[in-house]
C-alpha cells in the first residue's frame, strides 16, 4: 500500500504541476498572483464621467494602471435641491467638499440607514471616504450650500484631442516618441499651435512608471539620457501630469513656444530622476 | 574526520566524459569487517568511504567556468543574483545529494554533480526584486530551493531503467519558471549588456571554457549540430518577421535584432556547451549525440517561434532540452539503426526495437517522464499568451515590476 502511494503522489503532484504549470484554468495566476490587474474601461474625461462621457464610442479597455488620480464626479450646489450622485466601482476612494451656513451636511446612501456624511455647517467642510457605496447618493442641506465630489481612480485617462487642436486654424508644430530615461516611459507626444497663438501637448498612448508630482518639463538639450545630463541645463516646467497612462491634453503656459526647446522630459522632483523623454522633432 | 589517504583521491567516481556506469554501491561499512581501503570517515565504530574530488573531473572544469562567469556576473554583468542565492542553492543540493548517496550507497562522496547543478540553477535563475550588488539578500530563496529540491527529486525518483533522464538542473529551473511564474521568478536575460570589456571577458570565458569542457567530453559535435540548425531556424524566423519583447529594451526586438540578442546570446553559449553536454543526460554515441543537437535545435526553434517575449523565448530554450531528454532512448534507437544500415547489418524491425526500449510498459516512471514532457511542451506554449509577462517585459507594472 505503501510502496503504491509513493508513485502516485508523485503523478499527482506531477500533474498539479501540468495544470498550474500551464496555468490551466488560471491555476497559476489563483496561486501565485498576477501582474497584469484586470482589464477595466479607461476614464475619457477628467470631469464627471456620468454626463460627459461621449457614448458614441465604447471605452478602452485596458489593463494599465495610472498613478491615482482625482476625477471629479459633480459640483452641486443649493439651486439644484437634493442632488444625486455615484462613485465608481472601480474608484479607490471618494471625497467630497462642501460649504453650508446653518443645519446639517448629509450624504446619504439608501443603502444604509446611516449617513455616510452629518457634519454641522457654518464653516467649509471636507470628507473622505473609502466606503465602497452601491446606487445613488444624495446631498441634503439647509439653505445656501455647494459641494464637489470626487473619486480617486487608477485607471489610464483617454481623451479625444481638444477641440482647438483640431480646428481649421491649429497646426501640430512637432512631436517624438518617448524612450525611458530612469524609469519606463512610452508613447508619443504632439505640439499643436492653437488658433489663439497658444500651444498645447497631446501625449497619446502614453505611460510612465506612475509617481506622485510628475512635472512635464521642456528642456534645451535634444536627448538626455540620464538624471545628471538633465540637471546639466535649466528646464521650464509646463504642466503636472497627475495622471501616467492613456492619452491626455494640456495647455501649456501662455508665452511657452515648445521651439525653442528640444526635448520633453518627465522629471520627479520627489526623489530628483528623470524618468523619461522625448526629442521634439518639428512636424 | 577523514582517518587516513592511502590511494589517490576520486578513483572510484566515474569520469563524465565517458558514458556514466554508476559504480556498485559499496556495502555500508560493517563495524566488524576489515577497515575499508581508501579514505574515510571514522564514526564511531563505523567506517565510512570517502570519495574525492578528481583532478581530471569535467565535471569541476565546469563549474570552474560557471564560478568565473559568476564573478563577472557580480562585478561587471549586473546579474540580479546575490551571493547568497548561489551559495544558499549550491549548498542545498550538496546537502541532499550526499545525504542520498550516503544512505543509497554507504558513502560520503564528494557531490560534485549537485554542486554543479546548485551552481547552474544560481546562474541561470533570478528572483524578482533583487537588485544587482545586494550580496547577502535572500529575497526570493525559496525559489532557489525549490529548484534545487525538484532538481534532486526528479534526478533520484525518476529514474526509467535504472537511471535518470532529466538534466537536473534544466529541470528545476524549468519547473520553477513555469509553475511559479513570471510574477516572482525569470531566467537571467539573454543580453548581458554591450559589446564591452565585461561581455567581451565573459564570452572569452564561455568560448574557451567550452573548447576546454567540450573536448574532455567529446560533446563538440553536438554542439554544432545545435548551434548550425538553431541559428538558421531563427535567421528563418527574423526574416519572417518574428520580434519579441523584453524589458531591456525600449522597442520590439525584430529583424537582425531578433537573431543576434538570441543567438549571439551568452546564454544561449552557456546553456549548449555546458547544460546539453551533461553525458550522463545526452546521448551516448557520436551519431545519437548529433541528432540530440540537432533535435533539441528544431524543439527548440519550434517553442521559440511563438513566444513575444524574452521570458517565453528562454522558457522555450531550456523545455527543448526536457523534451529531447525524455526521447533519448528513441535518438540512441535511431542513431543504432544508421550505424546497422551504414555498416549493411541486419537492421531489426522498428516494432521490435521498440520493444527492447520496453515502449508500451507503462509504469509510474515512464508516466512521470511524459508528465514532465507534456508539461514542458504546454507550459511553454501557454506562455505565449501570458498577459503578465507581456506586462512585465514591456515594463507596464510601475512599482511592482517583477523584474
Amino acid at each position: 500500500m505503501v510502496r503504491r502511494a509513493g508513485p502516485a503522489l508523485g503523478l499527482l503532484l506531477l500533474t498539479a504541476s501540468l495544470v498550474v504549470g500551464a496555468d490551466l484554468f488560471g491555476a497559476r495566476a489563483a496561486l501565485f498572483g498576477t501582474a497584469a490587474p484586470p482589464p477595466r474601461a479607461a476614464a475619457s474625461t477628467r470631469v464627471d464621467p456620468f454626463t460627459s462621457v461621449d457614448n458614441s464610442r465604447r471605452p478602452v479597455k485596458t489593463s494599465l494602471r495610472s498613478q491615482p488620480w482625482w476625477q471629479e464626479v459633480g459640483r452641486f450646489d443649493a439651486k439644484q435641491g437634493a442632488s444625486r450622485f455615484r462613485i465608481s466601482e472601480g474608484a479607490i476612494q471618494w471625497r467630497v467638499k462642501w460649504t453650508c451656513e446653518r443645519g446639517q451636511f448629509v450624504v446619504r446612501s439608501p443603502a444604509r440607514e446611516e449617513p455616510l456624511v452629518d457634519k454641522a455647517c457654518g464653516a467649509d467642510g471636507s470628507a473622505v471616504l473609502s466606503d465602497k457605496v452601491d446606487g445613488e447618493l444624495e446631498i441634503a442641506a439647509e439653505g445656501p450650500w455647494t459641494a464637489r465630489v470626487e473619486q480617486q481612480v487608477d485607471v489610464p485617462l483617454v481623451e479625444p484631442p481638444l477641440p482647438a487642436m483640431t480646428a481649421p486654424s491649429a497646426r501640430k508644430v512637432a512631436g517624438g516618441r518617448f524612450y525611458r530615461i530612469d524609469q519606463v516611459g512610452r508613447g508619443r507626444m504632439t505640439f499643436h499651435r492653437l488658433a489663439s497663438g497658444r500651444y498645447a501637448l497631446r501625449l497619446s498612448d502614453f505611460y510612465v512608471t506612475p509617481n506622485v508630482d510628475l512635472e512635464i518639463r521642456l528642456h534645451p538639450l535634444r536627448a538626455p539620457r540620464s538624471t545628471p545630463q538633465y540637471l546639466s541645463a535649466p528646464s521650464k516646467n509646463v504642466a503636472a501630469l497627475d495622471i501616467t497612462a492613456g492619452s491626455m491634453n494640456f495647455v501649456l503656459p501662455a508665452g511657452v513656444d515648445p521651439r525653442r526647446y528640444r526635448s520633453v522630459v518627465i522629471w520627479c522632483p520627489i526623489i530628483t530622476s528623470a524618468y523619461a523623454a522625448a526629442t521634439i522633432k518639428p512636424a | 574526520m577523514i582517518a587516513r589517504l592511502r590511494n589517490r583521491a576520486g578513483q572510484l567516481t566515474a569520469a563524465v566524459a565517458e558514458p556514466v556506469k554508476s559504480p556498485p554501491p559499496p556495502r555500508p561499512a560493517d563495524p566488524g569487517s576489515e577497515p575499508a581501503a581508501g579514505p574515510h570517515l571514522k564514526l564511531g565504530t563505523r567506517r565510512i568511504p570517502v570519495i574525492l574530488p578528481r583532478r581530471g573531473d569535467p565535471r569541476l572544469k565546469i563549474s570552474a567556468v560557471i564560478v568565473a562567469l559568476q564573478v563577472l556576473g557580480q562585478t561587471a554583468l549586473d546579474f540580479k543574483l546575490s551571493i547568497a542565492q548561489i551559495l544558499v542553492t549550491i549548498g542545498v543540493c550538496a546537502v541532499v545529494d550526499t545525504g542520498v548517496t550516503l544512505k543509497r550507497q554507504g558513502v560520503l562522496a564528494w557531490p560534485a554533480s549537485a554542486l554543479l547543478t546548485g551552481n547552474s540553477i544560481a546562474f541561470i535563475l533570478r528572483a524578482s526584486g533583487t537588485k544587482h550588488g545586494d550580496w547577502w539578500s535572500l529575497n526570493g530563496i525559496e525559489y532557489f530551493v525549490l529548484a534545487a529540491l525538484v532538481s534532486l527529486l526528479v534526478k533520484y525518483l525518476v529514474r526509467p531503467g535504472g537511471r535518470h533522464r532529466f538534466n537536473p538542473s534544466n529541470i528545476g529551473i524549468l519547473w520553477v519558471l513555469l509553475v511559479i511564474g513570471p510574477v516572482h521568478v525569470f531566467p537571467q536575460y539573454l543580453y548581458w549588456g554591450p559589446l564591452g570589456i565585461p561581455v567581451v571577458a565573459a564570452l572569452a570565458v564561455i568560448v574557451l571554457g567550452a573548447i576546454w569542457v567540450l573536448r574532455a567530453v567529446k560533446m563538440l559535435p553536438m554542439a554544432l549540430a545545435f548551434l548550425v540548425p538553431f541559428t538558421a531556424l531563427i535567421a528563418a524566423f527574423a526574416a519572417a518577421g518574428r520580434s519579441f519583447v523584453a524589458i531591456w529594451s525600449e522597442d520590439p526586438i525584430s529583424g537582425f535584432d531578433y537573431w543576434l540578442r538570441i543567438c549571439a546570446s551568452p546564454e544561449l553559449l552557456v546553456f549548449v556547451c555546458f547544460m546539453m553536454s551533461d553525458p550522463a543526460t545526452a546521448a551516448k554515441t557520436p551519431v545519437g549525440r548529433t541528432i540530440y543537437g540537432a533535435a533539441t535545435a528544431v524543439v527548440a526553434a519550434g517553442l521559440v517561434y511563438f513566444q513575444p517575449t524574452e521570458f517565453g523565448i528562454k522558457v522555450a530554450i531550456l523545455a527543448s532540452l526536457t523534451v529531447v531528454c525524455a526521447l533519448v532512448p528513441l535518438i540512441e534507437l535511431a542513431a543504432r539503426r544508421l550505424r546497422q544500415r551504414s555498416e549493411h547489418d541486419e537492421v531489426p524491425g522498428l516494432a521490435s526495437s521498440l520493444r527492447t526500449l520496453g515502449a508500451g510498459a507503462f509504469g509510474p516512471t515512464r508516466i512521470a517522464v511524459i508528465l514532465i514532457t507534456v508539461t514542458a511542451v504546454v507550459g511553454t506554449a501557454a506562455l505565449a499568451q501570458n498577459r503578465d509577462l507581456i506586462f512585465i517585459e514591456r515594463g507596464l507594472t510601475g512599482p511592482r515590476n517583477a523584474q
